[in-house]
C-alpha cells in the first residue's frame, strides 16, 4: 500500500521529505515540525507537497534540481535579509548602560535657578496628575531640592557640566546630549525592558539581538553582541540586571547576548579541564553535534541548529576570548588613559578598555551595565562614587576609540532607563537628599559614527521635570539608533504571534533628524 | 441647432426638448464661476465634507470617456460593442456632472483659489459639455449622416480631459510633480524645471532660509498656483500681503503673526498648518522664522543675531561601484579559500564591498590581497589592521580606485610607498594607528584633498600622550 506523502512516519514508506520539491522547501518543512512554526506556516509546504503528489514526480523533479544547486545562503544573515538598508555610518554601537536612573540634574541638566528655590514645594502645576512610585506618593511635601554641586562650561560648544564629570566636560565637543529622552515606565524593571527591547513586558528581543539578526557578524570567532557586567559596589543602591535584558525573545537564541563575568574567567567553563586537550575537545564536540544533527532531522526544531552553532562558537572563543581579555600588551598610555581601575577586572573602567578592544576585534554590539545609580536617598553620599567609577572611563573610551580612528564607524550610547526627580525623596537638608524615579524627562548622550557632535538636543523646563522643546522618546531614540548603522527601524521586522515585529513597537516612532551628522 | 437636428433625427419633439435641456444646461455650467463665486474664504463645512469626494469621484469619468473610443473602435468588429459605447458615454456625463458639483463644493467650500484651481475649474466645466455635445453628436454619426463631428468632439474630448487632469494633478501633488525627476537632458529640451527668479538680495536671511523653508512646506498651498485663504508665500511682498484674514507676517511680533501662531499649534490643532498631514515645519525651522520676524522681518539683512546655521560640509558624492553580481561564484570560491570576507556596505550593490580580514588577520599577507586585486572596482572599504600585510602592499592598493576607507592600524608598513596611494581620490579615511610610519613616509598624503580623516595615533609622528596630559580643564563660568 503507497504511504501518503503527508505521513511523517519515518519507518512506513516515503515522506514529504521523498517528495520531488525544493530542498528549502523540504528544510521548512522539517521545521514546521515544531507546533509552534506548524501552526504559523503550514500552507506554503503543504501546497507544494499537494501539487507534487498530483503532478507525480516528473515535473517537480527538474525544479527540486534546480533548487538544490542554489548557493545555500551561508553568508551573513543580513545578507538574505537585505540589510543595511542603506550605507550605515556606524558599522558597530557600544552602549555604556547606567542601571537604576542617574539624576539628570546633578549631571547634565542645569538649572541654576533651582538654588533659589530651595526647599519650597514644586508647584501642582508642574506635577499635573502624574502618578508618582510609592517611594513618594505619600510624601506631605515635594520640596525643590537643588543639585549640589557647581557647573562649569566645558569645550568650545560652552556646554554646561557638573563638577561630577570633570572628564566628560573634556569630551564634551564630541557628544550628542540629549535632555528630552522620556519613558513610559516608572519603575525600574519596566523602564529597563522598554529601553532595551522596546516594550516593558518580557519576551522580546532587545537592541542587541535585533542588531546581530538584522546586521550578523564581523567576526566569527567572537559573538556578536556582547555583554560585560561591571562588579558592584555595595555602598550603591543596586537594581538587579538580569538576562531578559540581553534576551532575543522571539528570535533565534544564537541572537542572544553572550556575557562575560566580571570576576574570574570571563566565560565559565570556556577552558578545557585538566587532562583534556583541544583535540579531544574536537572530537566531543564533532560526536554531539553528529547527535544534535540527527535530533534536528528527527524532530526539525530550529533552536537545536542554534545549539550546535554555539558549541562551535564556544569552541572557537577558547582562544579568541583569552586574547581579547589579555591587557598585558596595553601600553603604559592606555592605563594613564583609562585609569589603575581598568586594570583590576570588572571595573566600569576594564569594561571600557574591554569594549575598545571588542570594537577592534568587530564585535557589532557590545553593552556594558554599570549598577547602583538608583540614588533615593544619600545623593551627595552616593552620586560622587558613581561618577568617579564612570566619568574617566566614559571620557576614556571615547577618547580611546577618537584617537584609533574607530569613533568614525563605531556609535558609544550612554543611558539609564528614566531620570529621577527634582524633589527630594525623604527629607531635604542642606547637604543632602535623595531623587526619586522620574520617566518625563532624563538625560543620555550619544557620540561617534552617525550623530552630530558637539549639540544638546531638547529643552526641559526650570525644574528639569517636564520637557518643553523636540522630546525623544524611548522608541524615537531607538529609532535613531538603529538609523545609524544603516537599519530603517520600519523595516526590520519579524512575524511573530501575528504582527510583523519590530524594535519600536506597534506605536509610531520617528526618526530625529536633529540629532544625525 | 435644433433644425439641423429636426433634419437628420427622427422624433424630432423629444429632440427639440433635449437640445433646449442641453442648452440651458450649457449656459447654467458657463455662468457658475459668476453667480456662485470662488472667494478665498472657507464656507460651510457640510461642503467641505462632500467636497472632498471629489477626488475619488472624478475617476470614474475619466474611465469612462476614456472607454468610449475604445468601445467605438471595437465596435467596428463587434457591433455590441459599439451599442455599449453610447451607454457608456451617457454614464460618463453623468460622472462629469457629479464630479464638478463636488469638485465646485470643494473649492467653495475650502476657500481655495488660485490660478491652477481656476484652470481646473474651466478644464472641468469644458469638458462636461463636450461630453454633453458628444452625447448629442452620436446619433447622427451612427446614422451616418455627419461623419466628421462626432471623432473629431471626442478627440477634443479627450485632449480637454488630459490637460483638465494635469491641473488637478498639479493641484495635490505640484506643479513641479511630474518635472522634479525629469531625466536633465530631456527638462533641458523641454525647457522645464528653470531656476526661479531670485530675490533681490539673494544673500540676505530671508532669501537664503525663510523663502527655502516656505518653499519647501507651504508654497503647495499658498503658492502661484493655489492660494488657499487668498494666501501666497511665494515672494516677499505676498508675504508681507497677508491673506484673507489679514496679514501673516506682523514685524517684530512673532505672537501676532499668524504664519507663526498657526505653525506653532499642536499638530492635531484643526489650524495647524502646513494641514492634511503635509510635512510640518521643524522646530529648528519655525526657531529661524520666529528670530527673523523678531528682528524686523527685514527682506535685505543677512545675519540675525542668536542665530547661527552650521553650514553642512559637503559629503563628498561617492562614485557608486559597478555591478559585480556575475563575479560572484568567483568571489565566494576566493572567500572559501582564504577565509577572508567581502561583505556589502549595504543591500544596495552600488555601494561596494568591505574586505573583511579579521577572522584571517594572522595569516593575511601581500600575497591574499593581490588575489583580492581583480575586485578592486568594487572594494570600497579595506579592513586590513593586523594583518601581516607590508609595504609592498601599497603597489596593489594603488589599484583600488574605489577605496574610500583604509585600515592599517597595527601592521608592520612602515610608510615607504604611501605616495602610491595618490592616484585614490575617494579616499578619505586611512589608518596607520600603531604603526611605525614617519613623518617623511606620511609627507605625500598632503597632496589627497579628500582625505580628511588620517589617524596616527601611537606612531612616531604622534605618539601616544603622557598622563599629565589627561587633567580636565574647565572654562571659567563668564
Amino acid at each position: 500500500m503507497k504511504q501518503h506523502p503527508f505521513c511523517t512516519d519515518t519507518e512506513h514508506g516515503p515522506t514529504v521529505m521523498d517528495l520531488p520539491i525544493p530542498a528549502g522547501l523540504k528544510q521548512e518543512w522539517a521545521a514546521l515540525q515544531t507546533r509552534r512554526r506548524f501552526l504559523g506556516r503550514t500552507g506554503k509546504v503543504l501546497g507544494w507537497a499537494a501539487l507534487a503528489s498530483l503532478l507525480g514526480d516528473r515535473w517537480l523533479a527538474e525544479d527540486a534540481r534546480a533548487a538544490s544547486t542554489n548557493r545555500p545562503s551561508g553568508s551573513a544573515a543580513g545578507e538574505s535579509l537585505g540589510l543595511p538598508h542603506f550605507a550605515p555610518k556606524a558599522k558597530r554601537a557600544i552602549y555604556l548602560f547606567m542601571s537604576g536612573g542617574p539624576p539628570q540634574m546633578d549631571m547634565l541638566d542645569y538649572k541654576p535657578n533651582l538654588r533659589a528655590l530651595y526647599d519650597k514645594d514644586i508647584p501642582d502645576s508642574v506635577r499635573g496628575a502624574q502618578q508618582l512610585t510609592g517611594m513618594t506618593a505619600g510624601q506631605a511635601r515635594f520640596p525643590i531640592a537643588p543639585s549640589h554641586w557647581e557647573f562649569k562650561r566645558y569645550g568650545n560648544t560652552g556646554t554646561w557640566v557638573s563638577d561630577l564629570l570633570p572628564y566628560t566636560g573634556r569630551m564634551i565637543d564630541d557628544l550628542t546630549i540629549i535632555k528630552t529622552t522620556n519613558t513610559d515606565a516608572i519603575n525600574h524593571e519596566p523602564a529597563i525592558m522598554l529601553m532595551n527591547t522596546g516594550n516593558m513586558n518580557p519576551g522580546k528581543p532587545c537592541l542587541g539581538s535585533w542588531l546581530a539578526y538584522g546586521l550578523g557578524t564581523m567576526n566569527d570567532n567572537l559573538p556578536t553582541f556582547m555583554v560585560l557586567q561591571s562588579k558592584v559596589n555595595s555602598k550603591e543602591n543596586n537594581q538587579p540586571v538580569s538576562s531578559r535584558l540581553w534576551s532575543s525573545g522571539f528570535l533565534s537564541s544564537e541572537y542572544s547576548g553572550v556575557g562575560l563575568r566580571s570576576a574570574g574567567d570571563p566565560v565559565l567553563y570556556l577552558s578545557d579541564p585538566n587532562g583534556v586537550d583541544r583535540e579531544v575537545r574536537r572530537k566531543m564536540l564533532d560526536a554531539v553535534n553528529e547527535i544534535n544533527r540527527q535530533t534536528y532531522e528527527e524532530l526539525g526544531d530550529p533552536e537545536t541548529n542554534s545549539r550546535i552553532s554555539q558549541y562551535e562558537m564556544a569552541y572557537r572563543m577558547q582562544t579568541s576570548v583569552p586574547e581579547l581579555a589579555d591587557l598585558s600588551k596595553e601600553p603604559q598610555s592606555t592605563w594613564d588613559l583609562y585609569g589603575p581601575e581598568a586594570k583590576e577586572p570588572g571595573t566600569f573602567a576594564y569594561n571600557c578598555l574591554l569594549a575598545r578592544r571588542m570594537a577592534e576585534r568587530g564585535v557589532r554590539f557590545t553593552q556594558v551595565y554599570k549598577r547602583g545609580w538608583d540614588v533615593h536617598g544619600n545623593v551627595t553620599g552616593v552620586l560622587p562614587m558613581l561618577c568617579q567609577e564612570t566619568d574617566r572611563a566614559c571620557y576614556a573610551l571615547v577618547t580611546d576609540l577618537k584617537q584609533r580612528g574607530l569613533l568614525d564607524d563605531t556609535l558609544v550610547i550612554w543611558a539609564g532607563e528614566f531620570g529621577r526627580t527634582v524633589y527630594s525623596q525623604g527629607g531635604l537638608t542642606k547637604d543632602n537628599y535623595g531623587r526619586d524615579h522620574h520617566p518625563r524627562c532624563f538625560t543620555t548622550w550619544m557620540a561617534g559614527g552617525g550623530v552630530r557632535p558637539g549639540i544638546t538636543y531638547g529643552e526641559t523646563d526650570e525644574y528639569s521635570y517636564n520637557v518643553v522643546k523636540d522630546p525623544v522618546h524611548v522608541r524615537d531614540f531607538n529609532a535613531t539608533l538603529l538609523h545609524c548603522l544603516g537599519i530603517d527601524h520600519n523595516k526590520l521586522t519579524y512575524k511573530f504571534q501575528g504582527l510583523d515585529q519590530k524594535l519600536t513597537g506597534p506605536t509610531p516612532a520617528s526618526l530625529v533628524p536633529g540629532l544625525l551628522a | 441647432m435644433a433644425v439641423l437636428a429636426d433634419k437628420f433625427v427622427p422624433n424630432c419633439r423629444l429632440t427639440r426638448t433635449v437640445w433646449i435641456a442641453a442648452l440651458g444646461l450649457t449656459v447654467a455650467l458657463l455662468l457658475l464661476p459668476w453667480v456662485v463665486k470662488l472667494d478665498g474664504r472657507p464656507h460651510a463645512d457640510w461642503e467641505q465634507f462632500l467636497g472632498r469626494f471629489h477626488p475619488l469621484a472624478v475617476h470614474i469619468p475619466i474611465g469612462l470617456i476614456v472607454l468610449v473610443p475604445v468601445l467605438e473602435l471595437a465596435g467596428i468588429q463587434k457591433p455590441a460593442l459599439r451599442e455599449a459605447a453610447g451607454f457608456v458615454l451617457g454614464l460618463g456625463f453623468v460622472g462629469c456632472l457629479c464630479a464638478l458639483t463636488l469638485g465646485y463644493l470643494l473649492a467653495y467650500g475650502s476657500g481655495d483659489m488660485g490660478a491652477a484651481v481656476t484652470r481646473h475649474m474651466w478644464g472641468g466645466i469644458g469638458l462636461t459639455i463636450g461630453v454633453l455635445l458628444c452625447l448629442l453628436a452620436r446619433p447622427w454619426w451612427l446614422s451616418g449622416s455627419v461623419s466628421r463631428v462626432y471623432p473629431a468632439m471626442l478627440t477634443s474630448v479627450l485632449l480637454v480631459l488630459a490637460w483638465a487632469a494635469h491641473q488637478g494633478g498639479s493641484l495635490t501633488h505640484g506643479s513641479n510633480y511630474l518635472t522634479a525627476y525629469m531625466p536633465a537632458p530631456m527638462a533641458h529640451w523641454l525647457g522645464v524645471g528653470a531656476v526661479r527668479a531670485k530675490a533681490p538680495n539673494p544673500a540676505s536671511f530671508y532669501a537664503q532660509h525663510i523663502n527655502s523653508i516656505l518653499d519647501a512646506k507651504c508654497v503647495a498651498c499658498h503658492g502661484e498656483a493655489t492660494m488657499k485663504g487668498g494666501l501666497r508665500v511665494d515672494s516677499y511682498e505676498r508675504l508681507m500681503k497677508g491673506g484673507q484674514d489679514g496679514p501673516v507676517i506682523v514685524p517684530g511680533n512673532p505672537e501676532r503673526s499668524l504664519l507663526l501662531v498657526r505653525v506653532a499649534l499642536p499638530p492635531d490643532h484643526r489650524q495647524f498648518m502646513p494641514a492634511e498631514g503635509k510635512p510640518p515645519l521643524n522646530a529648528e525651522e519655525i526657531g529661524w522664522i520666529r528670530a527673523w520676524v523678531q528682528q524686523g522681518a527685514s527682506p535685505t539683512v543677512s545675519t540675525l543675531t542668536g542665530i547661527s546655521i552650521r553650514v553642512e560640509p559637503k559629503e563628498l558624492p561617492f562614485e557608486p561601484v559597478g555591478d559585480y553580481s556575475g563575479l560572484m561564484p568567483e568571489i565566494e570560491q576566493l572567500e572559501k579559500g582564504q577565509g577572508a570576507k567581502l561583505t556589502p556596505v549595504s543591500a544596495k550593490s552600488s555601494d561596494g564591498l568591505i574586505l573583511n580580514t579579521v577572522d584571517v588577520a594572522g595569516s593575511f599577507g601581500d600575497a591574499q590581497l593581490r588575489q583580492f586585486q581583480k575586485f578592486a572596482p568594487y572594494i570600497v572599504e579595506a579592513e586590513l589592521g593586523r594583518t601581516l600585510v607590508t609595504n609592498s602592499s601599497f603597489d596593489t592598493l594603488g589599484r583600488f580606485t574605489h577605496l574610500r576607507a583604509l585600515h592599517l592600524e597595527g601592521t608592520s608598513v612602515t610608510g615607504d610607498g604611501l605616495a602610491k596611494l595618490a592616484p585614490l581620490s575617494q579616499l578619505t579615511y586611512l589608518n596607520l594607528s600603531g604603526t611605525k610610519v614617519t613623518k617623511a613616509a606620511v609627507a605625500p598624503l598632503d597632496s589627497m584633498k579628500n582625505l580628511r580623516h588620517l589617524y596616527l595615533y601611537n606612531t612616531p609622528v604622534q605618539p601616544a600622550p603622557a598622563a599629565e596630559a589627561m587633567q580636565p580643564i574647565a572654562r571659567k563660568a563668564p
